[in-house]
């Protein structure tokens, strides 16, 4: 049999109970603690129950005392693929790596800017400047292996924590993309034209929406 | 299905609705660190050099899995009652 054609026996509506464990089928339909397709209301026929019987208060012995069906055919689990990229993910971390440059890059930046104003000096304002662009490219690889983690480790679940994240991150992009351009289009004494506020002002933004896109980060790797 | 939330009290689909989120993102954030200490104790089964720490560490890791299993099993249940709510 096939994990598909195993998933039919799921023991509802008068059908046999089936399940898998370690790649062999096996009847349950005729055991006292298996009801309806139901076993103690969590595990269901029809499925492979493998990986939860060290969670259970029995051993695998206990199938001794059911009827062995066959062995599975073509036993390749639905979630290989899924679990291969996982495998990769976990190997290499892109996100925890790139998440450091744009929030090094752009704080540094934004020192720099603060700087500026305090001593007028056009250097610093030209490092603000530098690192602003710099910054706002490193955003999108932190954002797109961000996603890429959000889809192989989490599976597109959206809760509140993601939402922030995602919202954030757009507006991220955006202020920075709008801060980046005034600068590009002003030029460099941008410091002494009428658009010096937005500017800085803008620049300064940056910093708190990205805390907060760096703060739910830490919600995810360290859950309280 | 068990119910994982109290639908006897007065609470509105929204107030359900966020507790249900609530309970996914708990079980959500917690599987990939089920994952982890699985991995880790694997790779800690594979350096061991005497049969009781390959034993006991290969027992960890098949824990781990169960747990992984288990809060899968339930992030489903979870999910699927989300769904439910949100279509009422």
């Amino acid at each position: 049999m096939k994990r598909e054609e195993v998933k039919q026996y799921n023991g509802e509506n008068g059908k046999p109970a089936y399940i898998i464990y370690d790649g062999k089928v096996y009847d349950v339909s005729d055991s006292r603690l298996w009801k309806n397709g139901k076993h103690m209301g969590r595990h269901k026929a029809g499925e492979d129950l493998t990986d939860f019987i060290s969670m259970a208060p029995h051993d695998a012995r206990v199938l001794e005392k059911v009827k062995y069906v066959c062995d599975l055919e073509d036993d390749i689990k639905e979630d290989n693929k899924m679990e291969r990229y996982r495998a990769l993910y976990r190997k290499y971390h892109p996100h925890p790596i790139f998440i450091h440059y744009p929030m090094g890059i752009l704080y540094f930046g934004a020192l720099m800017i603060v700087f500026a104003l305090m001593f007028d000096n056009n250097n610093f304002e030209l490092s603000s400047y530098y690192a602003l662009v710099v910054g706002t490219i490193s955003i999108f690889p932190a954002v797109i292996t961000g996603m890429i983690s959000w889809v192989i480790n989490y599976e597109k679940t959206m809760t509140h924590i993601f939402r922030n994240k995602l919202i954030f991150s757009f507006i991220l992009i955006i202020i920075s993309l709008i801060v980046m351009s005034i600068r590009v289009y002003i030029g460099a004494g941008i410091l002494n034209t009428p658009f010096k506020w937005i500017y800085v002002g803008g620049y300064i933004i940056i910093i708190p929406v990205m805390t907060f896109i760096a703060y739910n980060g830490g919600r995810i790797t360290w859950p309280d | 299905m068990a119910r994982l939330i109290d639908n006897s009290n007065n609470m509105s689909k929204q107030e359900r609705l966020k507790a249900l989120e609530e309970m996914i993102q708990i079980v959500l954030l917690r599987i990939p660190k089920e994952v982890e200490a699985m991995h880790f104790y694997k790779k800690a089964a594979e350096k061991s050099t005497t049969k009781e720490a390959k034993e006991l560490f290969i027992s960890l890791a098949e824990q781990e899995k169960g747990h992984e299993a288990e809060l899968r099993r339930i992030l489903a249940e979870l999910k699927e009652q989300f769904e439910k709510i949100k279509s009422e």
